[in-house]
Order: structure tokens, then sequence, then C-alpha cells
């Protein structure tokens, strides 16, 4: 009995040491280095044919497998392979016939027309070895929504495996192309690009609240360049804050807190913090040196951000209160735009050398880094997508700057973007 | 007889002379008229036309519109070194120029804004920015500028005045600028 209170007390000691011990965030990895699943995902079944069914059942299809492909955890099967078996039949699967052409995973879809303009989509996914059916979802939508129910099945499917959904996702940006530098944002793919300010002034560097329902940013109004937070889906515009430059923001991802840059003190850029709301507003850096960018760790409890209190920027981390201030960078003469992955593990930034920046990633625990990219450019602000395996950023490979998205491990470099100048992407979460 | 008929004819003889030489005199013209005694002609000045008193150097600017004001930029702006936000020598005189323009409009406001070249990061360049109008700013006000009338704010590398991408455009995008926002 007198034992086993001891080793409470020493347990529950323990506990509150490791509490107490600030540490490095990291709450869960991404499984890297695991094969990804083959999916098989036939043609969909088409009942009461006609000509507008069939092409939406192609689009969804087309996009569903585009979707998949993207996620670096599934891997569509070749086309050629469904020539091997017999044709699908939802009412009797012949799981053998798919586990001959190693398929892990069955996706059988239906579509059919519905009332009026609609279309009725049913997709279900099969376990191939167990032969057993696992997941099943229907949704009804007029021909025009085909993009978002096919990424709504893709969230879904992302879902059954724990993986945090991206497919209707959104990405923020600044976009020049009507003129001056206003608000935009698309989807993960680049489809749907949508204005979302329409002013004479400059709107400048974005970022998404916690819930993905609101913007804050900032905005050059009456010669200051002041923070507004938008709510895009109820055209509504809030000034909270006016005084001096302010930028930067980020959101925390508990939803709480908004951090964010201010030089209301002698015109130096100190890091404060504020309630998403931006009340009480509270200082977190002090000192002569430039402090900028800060970046959430997933649980909210650290800020990662850039600052040339050493004589070049680099990046540090500090407590959400900041105090415990650590350098993380080095190596380098300037780095700067810190991204907290959303496992927490990794801190993507830009390091410019010579004139080029590239983005590269740190792991926290194991101080690896590694170049994202590669290329005589100039590629900045990363933010990482809601399940960590991709980046956006702003690249001016092609001659102009343009939204891209890249693999957490380089690879998959894809545009997004063309129409204007692109840059300063967000990524809600 | 003959005496009648010599003094008759010696009458004749004289009034015909009397006669001739008379006729002589009447035939006589009058002196031409003399040219040399015409007036003085008198030159008729233009009268006197009322002038309107000249504008001071202050009520010409008072007159102009901000914007106007602004386009005709008074005050040059500074340029910085790479990265760096110190007040360079060659620009000490062109903001001693403009402390000079600042003593005499003296109820003008001021706004410094600060840029950055494109090579740097939209984040840091923010920051920089603003240090670049605050070294402006501290500068004006070591040359006796009032504090009050200046405002400062960073553009960062959003708005270069040189799109170009090679050393000529950077040198002149790292910049102070200053617009007059209250006159």
């Amino acid at each position: 009995m007198k034992i086993k209170i001891i080793f409470f007390s020493i347990s529950l000691l323990l506990l509150i040491l490791l509490l107490l011990y600030p540490q490095q965030e990291v709450v869960l990895s991404i499984k890297e280095g695991m094969p990804k699943i083959p999916v098989a995902i036939p043609k969909f079944i088409i009942h009461n044919s006609s000509p507008k069914i069939s092409a939406a059942a192609e689009e969804l299809h087309q996009i569903l497998l585009v979707d998949l492909e993207y996620t670096r955890v599934f891997q569509p099967l070749p086309k050629s392979y469904y020539n091997y078996i017999r044709p699908i039949n939802p009412r009797k699967i012949f799981f053998k016939d798919w586990e001959s052409i190693q398929a892990k995973i069955l996706f059988v879809g239906e579509i059919s027309a519905n009332e009026g303009e609609n279309i009725l989509f049913e997709g279900k996914i099969y376990d191939v070895k167990g032969g057993r059916f696992i997941f099943g979802k229907r949704y009804q939508a007029e021909t025009t929504l085909l993009r978002l129910v096919a990424h709504k099945m893709a969230d879904e499917i992302m879902k059954i495996f724990g993986e945090k959904t991206i497919f209707t996702s959104k990405i923020v940006f600044i976009s020049n192309r009507d003129g001056n530098d206003e608000l935009y944002m698309m989807d993960y793919d680049g489809h749907n690009q949508t204005r979302l300010t329409f002013n004479k002034v400059i709107d400048y560097m974005p970022a998404w609240s916690a819930e993905g329902k609101e913007i804050a940013y900032t905005s050059y109004r009456k010669n200051r360049a002041s923070l507004y937070i938008l709510n895009p889906y109820e055209g509504k515009i809030t000034e909270i804050l006016s005084k001096g430059t302010n930028f930067a923001p980020a959101f925390s991802p508990d939803g709480k807190k908004l951090a964010f840059c201010s030089t209301v003190d002698k015109g130096n850029s100190e890091i404060y913090v504020a309630t998403s709301e931006g009340k009480k507003i509270k200082r977190l850096t002090f000192n002569k040196a430039i402090d900028t960018a800060p970046s959430w760790s997933p649980t909210s409890r650290e800020i990662a951000f850039t600052s040339d209190r050493g004589g070049t920027p680099q990046i540090y981390i500090m407590d959400a209160e900041g105090s415990n201030v650590r350098r993380i960078s080095f190596g380098g003469s300037y780095h700067d735009a810190p991204s907290w992955s959303p496992a927490g593990d990794r801190i993507a930034y830009v390091s410019r050398v010579d004139q080029i920046h590239d983005l590269y990633v740190i792991n926290l625990r194991t101080k690896q880094i590694i170049k994202l990219t590669e290329s005589n450019a100039r590629n900045e602000s990363p933010c990482w997508s809601p399940d960590g395996r991709h980046l956006v950023f702003s690249s001016n490979l092609t001659g102009t700057i343009q939204i891209c998205t890249i693999d957490y491990n380089g690879a998959n470099m894809r545009r997004l973007t063309s129409m204007g100048e692109n840059k300063l992407p967000d990524w809600s979460r | 007889m003959k005496k009648t008929l010599i003094f008759s004819l010696v009458c004749i003889l004289a009034f015909s002379f009397f006669l001739s030489c008379r006729k002589k005199v009447e035939e006589a013209p009058p002196p031409p008229p003399q040219v040399k005694e015409q007036p003085k002609v008198e030159k008729v000045e233009k009268p006197p036309v009322v002038k309107e008193p000249e504008l001071t150097e202050e009520e010409i600017f008072m007159a102009k519109s901000l914007e106007e004001i602004n386009k005709e930029a008074p005050l040059n702006m500074i340029h910085f070194d790479y990265d760096k936000y110190f007040i360079r020598d060659d620009a000490k005189p062109v903001l001693e120029k403009n402390a000079n323009w600042l003593n005499k409009f003296k109820s003008v406001k001021i706004l410094i804004e600060g840029h950055c070249d494109e090579r740097g990061t939209e984040e840091y360049n923010l920051a920089l920015g603003e240090k670049r109008s605050k070294s402006t700013l501290d500068y004006l006000v070591s040359l006796g500028i009032s504090q009050d009338r200046i405002e400062i704010i960073s553009y960062g590398k959003s708005q270069p005045l040189d799109p170009g991408h090679n050393e000529i455009a950077w040198q002149k995008n790292r910049r102070s600028n200053f617009m007059i926002i209250v006159k």
C-alpha cells in the first residue's frame, strides 16, 4: 500500500515537472517512408444515362483521381490494369479480381440524375483483402458543383485513414491582377480563384483564422498600415489596430489568440499578441532589433519568429508568453518567414544566399535540415497544408511572382496562378 | 497842243507803267506756309494698369492642392545601402535641403515612406522599411524639425519605383520617400 502511494506521488511529481519544463512541441509525426496505398477507382457506374450525367461522371472521376494522387498517401492504379479484370459490378464485387491487380482499396462510384438539374453521387470504399465494405457517402448537388463533390469525397477518404483533410481547404493570397494588391482565395489546386477585397489601396499579408472563417490582413489606408479582420462570407471588415505599421498576423491554432507585428514603439517591429478579436494587446518581444514573422506551434504554446538581434535575421522560438527564447537557424546569414508544421516537428523557412531565396525545412527533433527548392529564383512565404504533406509558397521562377505548391520532400512542384503577380499565400487549417 | 499830247502820252505811259508795275506786285505769290512752325506731337501713354500685388511663396504654395504639391515633389527622396537603414553621407545634404524647405512651410506635415528592394523576404523587408523611415525621421528631428510634423510608414518591397531586377533598379528602390499630408 505504502509503495503504491510513493509510486503514485513520484509519478505525479514527474508529470508536474514534465508539464512545467518547456519542451519542443511534438504532436504527431508524418508517416514518412510508408508505401503508398494502391487504390482502384474504376469508372463510375451511370444509372439513367444521359450525355450530361456521363460528362459529370467523367469529370468527378477525373477530379477524384487527381485528388487521391495528390495525397501522397494513396496511389491510384494505372489505367491499363483495369483491362485485365472483369468490369465492376456494384451488386456483386469479385474481390479476388481487384486483389489480382494489387489494389488494397477499392472505390466504387455510382451516379444518377436527381430532381431537376441535380445529380446523385454515391461513393463506397472497400477493403480488398478483407473483402468488406468500409465506408460510404452520398452527395446530391448541381452539376456546377462537381469539383466540390469530388473534393468532399476525397476528404472523407482521408478522414477514414486518420489524415487531416486538405481538399476543401482554401488558400488566401495577394494578387495585383485587377490593378492593385487585393486579397483572393482559391482551392488547393488553384481552381475557383475568387476576389475578396475591392478597394484602391494595398492589402497585404493575409492569414486565416483557426476555423477558416475569417482572414486577418494589413491594409494601407489613411497613411497607415492597419490590421483588419475580414469575414469573406459576410463581406464584413473590422479594423483592429491602426497606430504604426501593423503586419504579419497569425491566429493561434486553438483560435484564442492573434499574434502580429507592430512598429508602434519607435518604428521598431516587435511581436505582440492579442485575443482573436484584437483586444487586450500584450507585447512579447523587447529589444532594439527587428522581431517579425510570428508562426504558432500547433499546440498554441510556442511561437517561431524572425529576429536580427544577433546581427542577421535568424529564426527563433519563444514561449507564447515571450519567455524562453532560443535560436534554431544556423549556418546562414539571412533566414526569415518561419512556418510551423501542423504536426509540430518541423519548421519551414526561407534562406537567402547570394540573392537567391530557397525554402528549407528543419526537423526540430533531429536538427536535420532539408532544402526544399533548388532554383535560381526567389522562393518565399512558405505555409504548410493542413495535413503537413505539402507547402504553398510564392516563386518568381517563371519571371513573375506566382503561387506554387510543393511536397514536404521537395517533389512535385506545381504552379497554381498565372494572372498578374501573386504572393503571400496562407493555407487554411 | 503838242504839250498836252506829250503830257497825256507821258500820263498814259506812266499809267501803263503803273499798271504793269501794279500787276507785277499783284502777281507775287504769298509766302509758303512754314513747316517748322507745326505744334509738337504729344505721345499718349497708356494709362497705368491696376497691378495685382505679387503672391508670396507661401500663398502660391497654399493655393495648390496636396496632389499638385506631391506631384512637384518639393522634398527629395534619399537612398540606402543593401540591408541597411543608416543615413548615408550622400543623403545628409538632401535631408538638410528638405529640412530647410520644411522650415519655410511650417504648417506642412509629412509622411515618410520606407521602401526596400526585392532582395529580401516580405516580413523582414516590411520591418526594415520602417527602420529606414524612422532613421530618416530621426535625422530630420536632429535638424530641428518637430517630430509632431512627421509620420512614418513602411511599404516593404511592395512598391518598387523601378520594376527592374538589377542593381540599378535595386538602388533606386531602397529609399525613403516624402509625401506631404497636411499643408
